[in-house]
């Protein structure tokens, strides 16, 4: 027997969420076929096979959170059966039985049961010797005492039949006295409900945190783009296609290098700031299940070009729900492009522990005033900019925007970086 | 034997006089009995256990000996492998460390050593506990050094009577016994004492109180605080089914089993260490006779893994009447 357990995928996980599984008991798995998907803190992740053998049990159900170790999935290996096998675990259980009772009945019931029912309950061993001695399956039981533990007097109404030994979520099982109260009896009116769990339930885990421990500063900024949609719509003319984000992310980095408390981290424990080498920029991005932030590592390093390319790839893989944990990791500074969705302005929440994070809004075409106090059309994009105002002072943050503001607005200034 | 029951004559007597007591009907009753001990004989015990008998029987019969407890044991088990049934006593438990080799290689050895051609059918008292501010040393309760070591039983009464019966039955036991008589209790209550010798059998438990909630378990010193404790718990509708262990070596693992399997459950109290404690021992046999009985965790409250202190701070070591209420409250509401 093999047992499947839950590990830690990303650093220091210790519980995740069982989204669903590629098999059922009685299939046979070849070595490293995905098992099961599993939802963590941050990406979905597969499980898959240790050695090859054929699906016994399957222990947990899909929407239950369980804990990193527990066991999801047993697969017998293939060539063995439990009769001949070495850790019969759950037969042993079953022998156990035998022995202590002696009742040749009982022996027959518990050997021909449904294993995959079988579950660890609470309770004590008096409580147990009343299930046994009355024929009841105290696994089967849900008991009403502290942490679930299974009374004497949860088996006392089953064999009066005012209850029914049922596994019922734990929902139900949290207010036993309020489920039997007139409140829960009236007739109610229908809601619908979605889960909170899962990713939902890590972003508002995340979000919560962030905005509870950091003080929070939001600071308005806009660019006129003008002159930058010129030079994209002309290399376009050219065959050089490159996205308007690609060039904010690459000019922000020039930014971040001048201004680089915005590219830190705070460590609170250590009782440092920790100002970071690594240009990896976050890319807040919407997909079905919520809000994911791939991370673009090494930004500085790579062209327009490169970063056009793979920004458009992690956002591909975040829409399809296949990013890795290491896609994940590493941050140093989030960029959250809402423009193409609209929305001039937010006062959006940091990344924890980044100290920074930027949104960029919609771009408009608005009434500008020019260099020669003419009144001409221009391209204007708002942007949004919330700091740790622990870590660092409107004065640099207005500083910072300022110096990216200038490159967006004049692309030579790029240029003059790039010499 | 006599039996208890059928005394009629009795007097009242504090737990030290009831051994005086049993000591003079042993003398008095067999030409074989002999007392040694520091201090016994003139002086008459540092506790007057022995007040006045070497007057009555003698020096030949009630013995000082010099300051040396391997020598006094030692003799014993010279006297008692020969024909004499000596009775020796160690002014306190916490000095019989230099008699340890002799009682571990000698007393509790002889019988298996020579295939049941002899016994050693001697008794040692020890006076032991904490709780009358004696000096440190003075203050030890370590049965389970004892009890632990085949060969030897271990006995400890609670109560005058008791003291008085199983004193005589010790001494009319082929083999040795330890005999624990607690300095807390040596002056602690008067009862009403048959005046003539009987016998207590050794190995039998008391039941103090009946009752169906919960098991309490003590011995010696610690039986008044459990009895007070029960009554305590009485008011507020808990019922204490309530042990004298009596004996500590062999245990009444059937008086034991059968209470703990009415209630479901235990609270062991003992002063000595709890690490290797005759409470753990207890905790042990409950497992093995009665598992699928148990409601709740055993429960112990016990002396704490320190020598006993000094002063008043040894009413913080020893275990409380709040102590084992709270105790008696965990179980009954886990």
């Amino acid at each position: 027997m093999i047992e499947v357990k839950l590990h830690d995928i990303g650093e220091g996980m210790s519980e995740g969420e069982i989204l669903h599984y590629f098999i059922k008991v009685g299939d046979t798995v070849k070595m490293d076929q995905p098992l099961v998907e599993v939802q963590t803190d941050k990406v979905a992740a597969e499980l898959s096979a240790p050695k090859a053998g054929i699906v016994k049990e399957i222990l947990a159900e899909p929407g239950e959170t369980v804990k990193v170790g527990t066991t999801l999935v047993i697969i017998e290996e293939e060539g063995s059966n439990s009769l001949q096998s070495k850790k019969p675990v759950q037969i042993d259980r079953g022998k156990e039985k035998v022995l202590e009772t002696g009742g040749k009945a009982q022996v027959a019931t518990v050997a021909m049961e449904d294993r995959t029912h079988l579950r660890r309950v609470l309770a004590s061993p008096y409580t147990r010797k009343i299930a046994r001695e009355n024929e009841i399956n105290i696994e089967e039981v849900v008991g009403t005492g502290p942490n679930g533990r299974v009374l004497d007097q949860d088996l006392y109404a089953i064999l009066e039949g005012t209850k029914q030994p049922s596994r019922q979520k734990k929902t139900e099982k949290l207010m036993p006295e309020l489920r039997s109260s007139s409140y829960f009896s009236e007739p109610k009116v229908e809601v619908r409900t979605i889960p909170f769990i899962g990713r939902r339930k890590q972003i508002a885990v995340k979000m919560t945190e962030s905005v509870y421990t950091i003080p929070h500063v939001t600071h308005f900024e806009e660019a006129e783009l003008t002159s930058l949609i010129d030079l994209k719509n002309l290399s376009k003319k050219d065959g050089v296609s490159f996205s308007l984000s690609a060039y904010f992310i690459k000019t922000l980095v020039i930014a971040l290098k001048e201004h680089p408390i915005f590219n830190s981290t705070l460590d609170e424990k250590n009782e440092v700031i920790r100002l970071h080498d690594d240009y990896h920029i976050g890319l807040a991005t919407n997909t079905p299940d919520g809000l994911i932030v791939p991370v673009l590592k090494h930004a500085d390093q790579k062209s327009i070009l490169q970063i056009d390319e793979e920004m458009k790839k992690l956002t591909r893989r975040a829409q399809n729900n296949e990013l890795k944990g290491e896609d994940l990791r590493g941050g140093t500074f989030t960029i959250s492009n809402v423009g193409p969705l609209g929305s001039t302005g937010a006062t959006p929440i940091i990344n924890a522990p980044q100290t920074a994070l930027l949104a960029i809004h919609k771009t408009k075409r608005r009434p500008v005033v020019t260099k020669d106090d003419q009144i001409a059309i221009g391209e204007v994009m708002t942007m949004s900019m919330s700091f740790d105002h622990r870590i660092a002072d409107g004065a640099q943050a207005v500083a910072f925007t300022n110096r990216w503001v200038e490159m967006l607005e004049d692309p030579k200034r790029l240029i003059m970086e790039l010499v | 034997m006599i039996n208890l029951e059928k005394q009629s004559k009795t007097k009242q007597m504090t737990l030290v006089q009831a051994v005086n007591d049993a000591l003079r009907v042993a003398l008095e009753s067999d030409a074989n009995v002999l007392l040694l001990g520091e201090d016994i004989g003139r002086n008459g015990g540092v506790f007057r256990a022995t007040d006045g008998l070497q007057e009555a029987f003698g020096e030949d019969r009630v013995i000082d000996t010099p300051l040396s407890e391997s020598g006094i044991v030692g003799t014993g088990v010279g006297l008692a492998i020969s024909g004499s049934k000596p009775i020796v006593e160690m002014q306190f438990m916490g000095f019989i460390y230099p008699a340890f080799e002799q009682i571990m290689t000698h007393v509790t050895r002889i019988r298996m050593r020579s295939m049941g051609t002899y016994s050693v059918p001697i008794v040692i008292r020890a006076p032991y506990g904490a709780g009358i501010r004696a000096p440190e040393i003075h203050s030890d309760s370590v049965e389970a050094f004892f009890t632990h070591m085949p060969g030897i039983k271990v006995v400890c009464p609670s109560s005058p009577a008791d003291a008085k019966g199983l004193l005589l039955a010790s001494l009319a036991d082929p083999d040795p016994v330890l005999f624990m008589e607690s300095l807390r209790l040596y002056r602690g209550e008067r009862e009403e004492v048959p005046v003539e010798g009987y016998e207590i059998e050794i190995g039998k438990g008391k039941k103090v109180l009946e009752g169906n909630d919960v098991t309490l378990l003590a011995w010696g010193a610690m039986v008044p605080i459990i009895k007070k404790a029960a009554s305590t718990v009485a008011k507020e509708g808990i019922s204490c089914d309530v042990i004298d262990l009596r004996t500590l070596f062999p245990l009444d693992r059937d008086m034991i089993a059968e209470s703990v399997q009415k209630t479901g459950k235990a609270v062991i109290v003992h002063e000595a260490h709890s690490t290797g404690g005759l409470g753990n021992d207890l905790v042990t046999l409950i497992n093995d006779t009665s598992f699928l009985y148990m409601k709740a965790p055993v429960e112990r409250v016990t002396g704490f893994d320190v020598p006993p202190p000094l002063g008043s701070l040894e009413d913080h070591f020893l275990p409380t009447e709040s102590r084992v209420i709270a105790a008696i409250k965990r179980v009954i509401q886990f």
